[in-house]
């Protein structure tokens, strides 16, 4: 990141983020976009099997808020979590590959698409179920306080889940015992089809940071430059051991819950309305009307990551298959 | 009036009967010279055939339940005849008779609760019990159970072929079903009072004897002896190596060892002993010590079998063969590697006492990695022993004797015995048990070695 | 397995259960700083039943912490402080309420190995002192150990002695997999024999606490104890029990009591839990489906709790779950007359 005042006619936030990280960034949404429509045309032509969470349209918040992450913290992410594996630095092709389930996945066939992990990598793993992680989040800020490792966990979660009793033992818990911990709540409108306003008695999911002492940021989430500036203010704080923050993306997938989904519950004017919102459609024209970033350099950011998602694709399918007799290999470590 | 169906009487000294298995229920037509039931008695299992034609009512008896003879067990009602009041709400559907030896299915009489439930079809017999019968080739239909409801449990079939040993004459001759008989008892088909002899021995001996071709009849009509039911000791033993002899395939090497510098050896340690105030060194302990040391060079054989793994045992325990009140019990020299002459000597001492006064403790009775059976003092030459389980071999001891054998060109006599190895194939080679048989004579030969 | 039966000899250090809890934990906690102890309650107040006691003392609030009342959370946050690299030890503080924390040990701590291919493990403990008997009634008093027996990926034990409940403890907090430990009230002012030095039990194997010829009992728990006590009366009766304390209902030791079986013909299940669709159902139906079926003399029979809530009056709460005599008794109509 570099210094604002280089940049005196850009918003601080997107002045605060130098041609290398934007080009990462946007590299890194065009990924998330272009696997998750990979994914949607594998799905289609019977490739995949099971069912899949796409946050096609919340590329920003995925990536924004990781963004000034370290390469040794922790995230945990969510059963909506191909952005957020992409965003850390997973590689499409062995996420393709658990996605075939094949051998060669990250979960070795094991676990699909609502389990990719990738430990090593710093990332615990999506979930299957709502608010789980979070819990999890609380465990490992008592970790990284007691190896004194100076990480920090960043927890994601959707607006279903801050109605779990999970989400507020998690929330209280990291409070009292000030734990690294950056809570990110993807508010993408829908609990499945319960729209927030009918399952939620406060506006905002960040108001309720306030029953934990601690801050709550109620933001934009299609932005990539405010999004990563809040986080960058979270985590600071986590790692400075002022404890957790609640960071409240304001998103919208512009796909179905999954694949089953038959969009009853909302219009087509409210999804046209969103898809104006298009993350990166926005972050590119801003770039543009500052002149960060040509046209053509753009374009070719995009194409680079569409050939990447392509060759992933082609690498998956051609994998093995796991062996029926490994069936119960892994269910005790030894 | 219906036609009582009763137990009948089928053997001359028969009070009472079970009904094995009912071929019929409730409600069906039947014809004269139909079978309706199977009787057991202690010797058969007979047919009984309907005595009219009709329909059955009130089967009022249970399968595998002793009923004395002549008791009504059933009724048959002939050509529409109406059931009599001893049926509450005797509400039953007018019988359709069968035509031209044509048999309708009769309409189900779900209606009618009889006076006794019908008795469920099927014989009680517990899984050791059939077991036991098969091993023995009996049919268990012909055993009656005397346990709750009939069920036929292991005891039942043990006294079943002793009764079976004692009267197999009039088994034969009064069974009018001898095809039944027959199938019950003799496997080879060819005479069901030579199998009836097997049964018995094989009772007795809990295991299948083989037929033996060569006696007469009379030879095998003897009198059925007593039975003795097996000591909780002689359970485990006969449990164990039954196991041993199905699940280790056995193989056998027999070496002729010269024994003179061991019985040097054993009378120079006597007279050191003897200064000590220990307990006289015996053969069989001098073997267990080298054995001891032998082992130290060939783990496969101080190893057992664990599933589809070798377990390689770090501590020699050397378990001994003792017999005591005819049963036969393994004390163990716990730790034997690590023991001298003196110390074992001891140690055999205490485990001996201890074996006869029955005060040794589960754990020293059990447990070696490696057992020797020494029958030379009842002037055994050679044999083979079954291994005891789980471990990967045993060593079977001969007497040892003055024979003549070459020794630099000269015929000499010298004390020879014959050591005979079992191993378990599954953990051990023939070249393995070989090289062990040689190191084992190398040691008792010349016992120098083992400095 | 057999070197049990030999009795320790009288001037041996004796402790309670609740103790040789304690002093796995300390000995746990000394050896090795990714230990640490969670749970409500366990800090000052020593645990709801003593188990804790001093240790807050010894290392420190933040080696032995107190949690609030969220049962959900405090497990989850077991499993994340496992996964990155510590060893958890948390108490519930009574069995009955791990149904709030059942997301996280059944989703979380039981598959996440599994679902990421091996590539995590979750080596955390937890502690549930469950079972009737203290008058607590139907919320405070269940036995729920076979549900967590009924999920791939954890281990669960029940230490019955002293002894077992020091040496399961330590094997548990080596083991890295996520491992329930169910510990009778009951038993926490138990004594025996606890050598000091820090030793293993290890995990999925039964202990023969008798052996005899003409009946297998298996009992899990405080149930080993009633049976070992059964069996005395049985064997002054001129029947031979043979009793098998199961210990580790996952994985279960099915050899040992399949070898015991085979040689006694029968077999008898005792358990506290609710009798249908539990411990003893999976024991019988093993048998049932094994070779030693053929072996079997007579039916098999569980003994097990009521199909009823534990409930609170003395008399009603000791009917509720079986007791030594019914022990005896069954044990007796299954040897001389076969009948379950």
């Amino acid at each position: 990141m570099t210094d604002t005042a280089t940049r005196p006619n850009q918003r601080p936030e997107l002045a605060a983020l130098d041609d290398a990280t934007l080009s990462a960034a946007l590299t890194r949404m065009h990924l998330i976009r272009k696997f998750e429509e990979a994914a949607e045309a594998s799905y289609m032509r019977g490739l995949i099997h099971g069912t899949m969470h796409l946050s096609i349209g919340q590329e920003a918040s995925a990536v924004g808020t990781t963004l000034p992450l370290e390469a040794h913290d922790y995230i945990l992410s969510t059963h909506r979590g191909h952005g957020h594996c992409i965003a850390r630095g997973a590689e499409p092709k062995l996420m393709f590959a658990e996605f075939f389930g094949k051998e060669t996945g990250y979960c070795k066939g094991r676990g699909g698409s609502m389990h990719i992990a990738d430990v090593e990598g710093g990332n615990l793993g999506a979930n299957g179920i709502v608010g789980g992680g979070l819990p999890i989040a609380v465990g490992v800020g008592m970790s990284i306080k007691a190896q004194k490792n100076g990480r920090v966990c960043m927890v994601f979660f959707g607006d279903g889940a801050s109605n779990e009793g999970a989400f507020h033992e998690a929330l209280n818990m990291a409070s009292i015992w000030k734990l690294p911990v950056v809570f990110v709540c993807e508010n993408n409108k829908y609990g499945m089809s319960m729209d927030i306003s009918r399952a939620m008695a406060v506006a905002n999911v960040a108001d309720r940071a306030s029953a934990y002492a601690m801050p709550g940021h109620c933001i934009d989430g299609n932005d990539l430059a405010g999004v990563a500036a809040v986080a960058n203010e979270a985590i600071a704080r986590a790692r400075s051991g002022g404890g957790p923050s609640l960071i409240e993306c304001k998103t919208y997938r512009l796909r179905g819950h999954s694949k089953s989904d038959r969009n009853l519950y909302r219009t087509k004017e409210e999804i046209e309305d969103w898809r104006g919102q298009d993350p990166i459609r926005r972050l590119e024209a801003e770039l543009q009307v500052h002149d960060r970033f040509g046209a053509a350099e753009l374009m070719s950011l995009e194409e680079d990551a569409q050939r990447e998602i392509d060759a992933a694709v082609e690498f998956a399918r051609t994998c093995p298959d796991p062996d029926p007799k490994d069936l119960t290999r892994d269910v005790y470590a030894l | 009036m219906p036609v009582e169906v009763i137990l009948p009487k089928v053997d001359m000294d028969m009070e009472s009967g079970t009904i094995e298995a009912w071929h019929v229920k409730e409600g069906d037509l039947v014809r004269k010279g139909d079978t309706i039931f199977e009787i057991g008695t202690n010797k058969a299992v007979m047919e009984v055939e309907a005595p009219a034609t009709g329909a059955i009512r009130r089967i009022r008896a249970e399968t595998g339940v002793a009923i004395t003879v002549g008791t009504p067990v059933a009724w048959i009602y002939v050509d529409g005849e109406a059931t009599d009041g001893v049926i509450a709400g005797a509400d039953l559907l007018p019988v359709a008779m069968p035509v031209s030896g044509q048999v309708e299915p009769a309409p189900a009489s779900t209606a009618v609760e009889p006076v006794v439930a019908a008795a469920p079809a099927g014989l009680r017999a517990t899984p050791l019990a059939r077991r036991v019968a098969r091993q023995n080739g009996i049919d268990i239909k012909t055993i009656t159970g005397t346990g709750p409801r009939g069920r036929i449990s292991e005891s039942d079939v043990t006294a079943a072929l002793v009764l079976r040993g004692a009267h197999q004459n009039s088994t034969v001759q009064t069974s009018p079903h001898p095809e039944e008989a027959h199938r019950a008892v003799s496997k080879d088909g060819q005479n069901g009072s030579r199998a009836s002899t097997n049964i018995l021995r094989d009772a007795i001996s809990g295991e299948m004897a083989p037929q033996d071709e060569g006696l007469k009849d009379k030879d095998r009509s003897q009198s059925a002896g007593t039975l003795k039911p097996f000591s909780a000791i002689r359970r485990i033993v006969a449990s164990r190596l039954s196991e041993s002899m199905r699940s280790a395939p056995h193989f056998y090497l027999t070496s002729e060892i010269e024994m003179s510098a061991a019985r040097d050896l054993l009378r120079r340690l006597s007279v050191r002993h003897e200064r000590l105030a220990a307990p006289k060194p015996s053969l069989t302990v001098l073997i267990a010590r080298v054995v001891a040391r032998v082992l130290r060079d060939h783990p496969l054989l101080n190893a057992s079998a664990e599933g589809e793994a070798t377990r390689l045992h770090e501590r020699i325990d050397i378990g001994v063969a003792m017999e005591r009140e005819g049963d036969l019990v393994v004390p163990v020299l716990r730790d034997a590697g690590s023991m001298d002459m003196l110390a074992m000597t001891r140690e055999f001492a205490r485990l001996r006492e201890g074996v006869v006064k029955r005060s040794l403790t589960p754990a020293e009775l059990g447990g070696g990695s490696f057992t020797i059976s020494n029958l030379g003092m009842y002037g055994v030459d050679s044999f083979t022993a079954i291994i005891n389980p789980p471990q990967s071999a045993i060593l079977a001891i001969g007497r040892t004797v003055d024979k003549p054998v070459g020794r630099d060109g000269q015929i000499v006599l010298r004390p020879m015995a014959n050591f005979t190895l079992s191993s378990d194939h599954r953990i051990v080679d023939g070249v393995t048990a070989a090289r062990f048989m040689a190191d084992l004579r190398e040691a008792l030969e010349s016992p120098e070695v083992l400095l | 397995m057999r070197s049990e039966l030999i009795e320790p000899p009288v001037q041996l250090r004796e402790l309670t259960y609740a103790e040789a809890a304690r002093e796995a934990l300390a000995q746990a906690m000394e050896a090795d700083e990714r230990v640490f102890l969670f749970g409500e309650d366990v800090g000052v107040y020593g645990g709801a039943f003593g188990v804790s006691g001093d240790l807050v003392h010894r290392f420190g609030k933040d080696r032995v912490i107190d949690t609030p009342i969220s049962e959900l959370g405090i497990a989850g946050a077991a499993v994340g402080a496992a996964i990155t690299g510590m060893r958890p030890v948390l108490e519930i503080q009574f069995s009955d309420f791990v149904t709030l924390a059942m997301e996280q040990l059944v989703n979380q701590a039981a598959k996440i190995r599994f679902m990421f291919g091996g590539k995590a493990s979750v080596p955390m403990v937890v502690r549930l002192p469950g079972g009737s008997g203290t008058g607590a009634a139907a919320q405070h008093s269940q036995s729920l150990e076979a549900w967590f027996a009924h999920v791939p990926g954890l281990k669960v034990l029940q230490p019955s002695t002293p002894h077992d409940a020091k040496g399961m403890l330590l094997a548990a907090i080596d083991d890295p997999n996520p491992v329930l430990i169910f510990e009778h009230k009951l038993l926490y002012k138990t004594k025996g024999h606890v050598p000091e030095e820090p030793y293993r039990v290890p995990i999925g194997k039964a202990a023969i606490r008798r052996e005899g010829t003409d009946i297998t009992i298996v009992g899990s728990s405080i149930m080993a104890l009633k049976a070992q006590a059964a069996a005395e009366r049985l064997a002054a009766d001129g029947i031979s029990a043979e009793v098998i304390d199961l210990r580790s209902l996952r994985p279960i030791d099915f050899t040992t009591i399949a070898e015991s079986v085979r040689k006694t013909h029968r077999l008898m299940v005792v358990y506290e839990g609710v009798k249908i669709m539990g411990i003893g159902a999976e024991i019988s139906a093993m048998i049932a489906e094994s070779e030693v079926f053929d072996f079997l003399d007579a039916p098999i029979i569980r003994l097990g709790g009521a199909d009823a809530p534990i409930p609170y009056n003395p008399v009603l709460e000791k009917a509720a779950v079986p007791q030594e005599d019914d022990i005896v008794t069954a044990a007796q109509n299954l040897v001389r007359r076969g009948e379950a």
